[in-house]
């Protein structure tokens, strides 16, 4: 008996590790994904040639005749804080999208393609279908960020220089006095963001796959999900709707630029982090519960 | 099904997770209220109206109410801004029955003045120009202190935040250059827009502009008022008493959010310091 269940066990973790690598090689398959790359290397190449021109402008010429004092000296104007511009930039607009089109499309596609009626009929549970198609694409969302935080920091090693990070009030509002995090210690935080970053992303993904299972159109999915997260993100940004704004995720998942503030608020970012995990295993669940009860008619 | 058990297990925990971390919520209105020291007491408030008013100066009949409050709270000094004149300052003067004494900046482009209150009748007023405009300085010595205080007023442009930087060097400059001989506080209405949380643009040459002007500042002044919250209406830090970065202690710093009369946009921000 005992036997028979453990025999059991290590055939749904088989199961699990196959569907994994299956989803693994369709993502890399997928055009979308080297799609994703070249765009995210794009905005780097656009934000250089921005950074580049800005600090060209502010350090010199015009800005030296009209102010006397300046904080942005060309030490100021380093590789980090170059990747800091970046990636906070990107966050908000460019990756949730490219993880909108990952993710929304996991379960849609199959069904349009026809072969998500094939894979249901195969010995495997739609959970762990379900559960592999979220890994795949929360991979895709972490591996993204990565690559976009390390293209950043090379980039801005090469072009721009190292140097301390320095942070004002005002513009990323960051801080609410200046500050500085020291070269190592900034890299660090860095390495932070992929992960606070990945996690906020979570959530994301999580939408992306629920409305995957609701449509069957991949486009439809990808759409409402963008669709979604713009809205609240867009609405959040108004006063008139101040007060509605702790009540939408896109809010809680500021969460993770927090590691990028000279003293980390841990207690804040646990409570959002976890605030964040809630709505990403509460969509997952959804979408298992959906799934599970779905007629396959495609 | 065990899957759903699974995520519905680390559900619960990302709840309970959320609810233990969550922060204690903070007051709407914060204020900062430490022991009661008294060296020094300092008040500044623009007195004028919000802008959707004919004349957004301060008005006459508001002027009973300010003087009341600061009757009541009894500054060393207070900074002033945008009294409509000298013959405003006079009434309210009188209303504080002799108690302190006061002077206007000079007329620059503009329709209002700032101006200085102090109880020290030995007190000298300096008039300052500052990247076009005027503010106005007051040096005293606080009861038997020793100390020269110097407290000037400001008031930094409301709608071009290029021209609040350039005002804000200017008047940093000067401050520096007297730093040495006295204790140098900067009291006004500074306009500064440092929350980009308020901004619609993810990065704005006016948030960059008023970064810097209150970067620079705190480079050698401390920003007292820090603790006490918003300023004036629709969550606005805008005004400011900045002071000596070694100062000893801070007392009580509070913004009096019930001293608003008729439709002043504006709190008087009060602070007290041990010299």
């Amino acid at each position: 008996m005992a036997n028979n269940s453990l025999r059991a066990h290590v055939k749904v973790n088989w199961n699990m590790f196959i569907l994994l690598k299956l989803e693994l090689e369709k993502l890399f398959r997928a055009k979308s994904f080297y799609l994703s790359l070249t765009v995210l290397a794009a905005f780097v190449a656009l934000m250089l040639w921005g950074f580049y021109t800005y600090a060209a402008r502010k350090t010199g010429g015009k800005a030296v005749e009209q102010f006397k004092y300046t904080y942005e000296s060309k030490q100021y104007f380093n590789g980090l804080t170059f990747a800091l511009y970046s990636v906070l930039f990107s966050f908000t607009l460019l990756l949730p999208i490219f993880v909108s089109m990952s993710a929304g499309s996991q379960i849609a596609s199959e069904a349009r393609s026809g072969t998500l009626r094939m894979i249901c009929t195969r010995p495997i549970s739609r959970a762990s279908l379900i559960l592999s198609k979220f890994l795949v694409s929360a991979f895709h969302a972490g591996l993204l960020l990565t690559f976009f935080i390390v293209l950043n920091l090379v980039v801005g090693l090469i072009f721009v220089g190292w140097g301390n990070l320095e942070l004002y009030p005002g513009p990323l509002n960051l801080v609410d006095a200046p500050g500085k995090i020291m070269r190592d210690e900034a890299l660090m935080r860095f390495a932070y963001a992929a992960l606070s970053g990945t996690w906020a992303l979570l959530v994301i993904v999580s939408l992306a796959l629920l409305c995957s299972v609701v449509f069957d159109s991949p486009a439809q999915a990808v759409v409402m999900t963008i669709a979604v997260y713009l809205a609240l993100y867009i609405v959040g940004r108004v006063e008139f709707f101040d007060q509605l704004r702790p009540y939408f995720f896109t809010t809680d998942m500021d969460f993770w630029r927090d590691v990028f503030k000279p003293d980390i608020p841990w207690q804040s970012l646990w409570h959002y982090a976890c605030v964040c995990g809630a709505y990403t295993i509460g969509l997952l669940l959804t979408t298992l519960f959906i799934f599970e009860r779905k007629d396959i008619v495609t | 099904m065990w899957l759903k058990v699974v995520l519905l297990v680390l559900f619960c925990l990302m709840i309970v997770g959320a609810v233990h971390f969550a922060e204690p919520r903070e007051p709407e209105q914060r204020s900062s209220s430490a022991e009661d020291i008294h060296s020094l007491r300092l008040l500044t408030w623009n007195i004028g109206y919000a802008e959707l008013e004919d004349d957004t100066r301060a008005h006459d009949k508001d002027l009973p109410a300010v003087a009341e409050l600061i009757l009541r709270q009894e500054p060393d000094a207070v900074a002033l801004q945008e009294l409509t004149g000298n013959a405003q300052l006079k009434v309210l003067l009188g209303l504080l029955n002799g108690k302190y004494r006061g002077a206007v900046a000079q007329q620059g482009n503009g329709d209002r003045f700032e101006a200085v209150l102090v109880k020290d009748i030995e007190a000298k007023f300096i008039p300052i120009a500052a990247g076009g405009r005027y503010a106005l300085g007051a040096s005293f010595q606080p009861g038997s202190d020793k100390h020269e205080i110097l407290l000037l007023s400001a008031h930094a442009d409301a709608f071009n935040a290029a021209q609040r930087r350039i005002y804000t060097e200017a008047l940093i400059d000067w401050a520096q250059s007297r730093a040495q001989s006295s204790e140098v506080f900067i009291a006004g209405d500074f306009n500064f827009e440092l929350k980009a949380a308020n901004q619609t643009n993810l990065y704005t040459d006016n948030v960059k502009h008023d970064s810097e002007s209150y970067s620079h500042i705190l480079r050698y002044f401390r920003d007292l008022g820090r603790t006490a919250g918003d300023t004036a209406i629709n969550d606005r830090r805008i005004d400011y008493i900045f002071g000596p970065a070694k100062l000893k202690q801070t007392g009580r710093v509070e913004v009096l959010r019930d001293a608003a009369v008729g439709r002043m946009d504006h709190w008087p921000l009060l602070v007290e310091v041990e010299l």
